[in-house]
């Protein structure tokens, strides 16, 4: 029967096109501009590494001494730490993996890899400095090579990882393990290639930015002391403190580092904290940790997203008006169904004579609105995608958030149908209780 | 079989309440070719639409086949009106947008036939009427006469035991219009209960019975000697 009442609808489409065409534009509309802003919405906060969010710990430390607290975060925690807390804390062997984190950056010679091929001239380019389990607790897969050994990140080593992209830009995509690139005039051994890594949002570094690009090339951390690299991202500091050399960064308070740990089970988590208790006490016998929020943090990846706030609260609100207009389309859309249904009022008399019940006819007409509904869905799906063509164009650094994928387009559809059917569900039932005779009688 | 007894029926708006029937008796039996008469606003479309269960009636006892009317929810009324009702009307109201075999389809859907089952009745019917050739033509092809034969394919495609005609041959020429009365009175033969409500005094006399209504009771029972031709009247 379902099929007989789609080939009515379908007649009904055919007999009144403009009023069918208005529907749809209008559920279209609203379905557009409400996925547009969800997309976006949803893709902020959507968890970037599901199978392992709940195991990867940002640290944080407040090593902070008396006086002003740090007001710029809820709890007080700075969000980075301190280069000395960050290779203290490293030394401990609770966490399954760990890496400590910096963006920074080199100037790559080309033509030192392949002469007179590329032609460029030499390029900044962003780094990051890690350490080797960084790859496998990303869970970032390698193309060529692997990364680093352990030695590497105690013994510091001119080796490097790039992505595929800066190896097709480097190597012409060859396999470049064992090949030389030239990092700030040093010459550094590619270990690995890995495939291009994107995590939206960018959930590993959000202080420099929660929807950058992901860096391409990567080096180890412990070269930072030997080669002075300098920071790329957020330094931040609460001490004054007289820095004139690398090594006096190294040992200030000022926070530009960050520190991951993999930590598998309870236990772990809870002997980890233990541990990181034992080194605030010993610290603060040293005279560092002094304020009364001194202590440690650690926050899984969803927890550390919130509390940086990825999907801010405009972004909230815009999905709240985005919405707001799908509800002002679905009652034009309701007041065009009346029409529409009603213009059809005396085909349904003439049908509740030859049998049909209310049912029958309600059943009908929510066919009818599903199948508006559906082209609505697919024209919103389209708009969608203009709007977030649009907002790649307005804000460059949405860049990778203006894709739907398979759940955001079922969700599209679904909104559509639902939305379609909930404005049709009045036209429909008014329809199915009009009495019939009095589109029947002719005297 | 139809039994009504002391029907009621009131309209009411804000200002005015209009007894279209009061304490309407009635009883028709099975193969009986019945007209109904009356002038304007006497109630006879509303005797019709509470006979098809079109209307509701707000007193009184009605039988059909059996069944109280009054005890059937809407789906049990419409199946019933589905199985045992076949209706004509003045202006046919067949649906524009579908052919010939569609529109005789549509009582068939509703009753759930196979698609084998509901094309043999169609062809049938149609062949029935004269129409069968014409079975993929939209109403708008067709003369008002033609029209009217399909709505009475309509009606007879499901086999219905009764069949309500409000003024079948009201919006016809004479000519179609002897042709339809003919149609009826072959349908009546083969023992479909007929009921026909009808201003034209000449095809009220060529019915079996006439039901005068005034004021919306039956004001008269008049056994009336059938007309074999209406030529000869």
């Amino acid at each position: 029967m379902f099929a007989y009442y789609f080939k009515l609808s379908w007649l009904g489409i055919k007999r009144t096109p403009m009023l069918t065409a208005l529907m749809v534009i209008a559920i279209g509309l609203g379905i557009g501009v409400s996925m547009t802003v969800l997309t976006v919405n949803y893709l902020m906060g959507k968890d970037p590494i599901p199978a392992k969010s709940h195991q990867l710990y940002h640290l944080q430390l407040n090593a902070m001494g008396k006086g002003p607290e740090w007001n710029y975060t809820a709890d007080g925690y700075p969000w980075q730490v301190t280069y000395q807390d960050v290779q203290n804390v490293h030394r401990s062997e609770i966490p399954t993996r760990k890496t400590r984190s910096l963006a920074t950056g080199v100037t790559i010679v080309p033509d030192n890899t392949i002469p007179n091929e590329t032609g460029a001239t030499p390029f900044l380019e962003s780094t990051r400095a890690i350490d080797r389990d960084f790859f496998a607790m990303f869970d970032i897969n390698f193309i060529f090579g692997e990364s680093w050994n352990k030695q590497v990140d105690i013994d510091a080593e001119n080796v490097a990882v790039i992505n595929k992209e800066l190896n097709e830009k480097l190597f012409k995509g060859e396999n470049s393990i064992g090949k030389q690139i030239k990092l700030n005039a040093i010459l550094y051994t590619i270990v690995g290639v890995i495939e291009n890594w994107q995590p939206t949002p960018r959930f590993y570094d959000l202080n420099n930015g929660n929807f950058n690009s992901t860096e391409r090339l990567f080096i180890p951390f412990s070269l930072l002391p030997i080669h002075e690299l300098p920071s790329w991202g957020n330094n931040q500091g609460w001490k004054t403190e007289t820095v004139n050399t690398y090594q006096d960064k190294l040992r200030s308070e000022t926070t530009w580092n960050q520190y991951w740990v993999e930590i598998t089970s309870r236990d772990q988590l809870a002997q980890y904290k233990e541990w990181l208790a034992g080194y605030i006490s010993q610290q603060k016998k040293l005279g560092r940790f002094q304020s009364k929020k001194a202590g440690a943090t650690l926050r899984n990846v969803n927890q550390w997203m919130e509390y940086n706030h990825v999907v801010s609260n405009d972004s909230s609100i815009l999905v709240g008006l985005s919405f707001m207009f799908l509800a002002v389309c679905i009652i034009n859309t309701i007041g065009l169904l009346l029409a529409k249904f009603l213009k059809r009022a005396p085909e349904v008399g003439v049908r509740r004579a030859l049998g049909a019940s209310r049912k029958a006819i309600f059943i009908q007409h929510l066919v009818d609105v599903t199948l508006i509904g559906l082209m609505g869905g697919l024209l919103g799906l389209a708009l969608g995608q203009l709007g977030l063509v649009g907002v790649k164009n307005l804000y460059s650094s949405y860049s990778q958030l203006v894709y739907m994928d398979t759940s955001l387009i079922i969700a599209a559809i679904a909104i559509s149908l639902g939305s379609s059917l909930l404005a049709g569900l009045y036209p429909a039932w008014l329809i199915c209780r009009t009495n019939p005779s009095v589109y029947l009688k002719t005297q | 079989m139809l039994i009504m007894n002391n029907i009621k029926k009131v309209f009411r708006t804000d200002l005015v309440e209009t007894h279209a029937l009061r304490d309407f008796s009635l009883e028709v039996n099975e193969g009986e070719f019945v007209a109904v008469t009356g002038p304007s606003g006497s109630g006879k479309t509303t005797f019709l639409n509470v006979t098809g269960m079109l209307e509701t009636f707000d007193g009184g006892c009605y039988t059909l086949d059996g069944k109280d009317v009054s005890q059937l929810n809407d789906n049990q009324r419409s199946k019933l009106r589905n199985e045992k009702i076949g209706f004509i009307f003045q202006s046919f109201n067949l649906i524009p947008d579908l052919n010939l075999f569609d529109n005789v389809d549509v009582p068939l859907r509703y009753r759930g036939f196979s698609a084998k089952e509901r094309k043999s009745r169609i062809e049938n019917a149609l062949e029935r009427v004269g129409l069968s050739a014409r079975m993929k033509h939209l109403p708008s092809q067709l003369s008002g006469g033609q029209q009217q034969r399909v709505a009475i394919a309509r009606a007879l495609a499901g086999e219905p035991r009764f069949l309500l005609a409000d003024e079948p041959t009201g919006n016809l020429d004479s000519l179609m219009a002897r042709q339809v009365m003919q149609l009826l009175e072959e349908i009546n033969q083969q023992g479909t209960t007929i009921i026909m409500v009808t201003h034209d005094a000449e095809l009220a006399r060529r019915a079996q019975r006439n039901i005068h209504i005034v004021d919306g009771q039956v004001s008269d029972y008049q056994q009336l000697q059938p007309v074999l031709d209406l030529a000869e009247a």
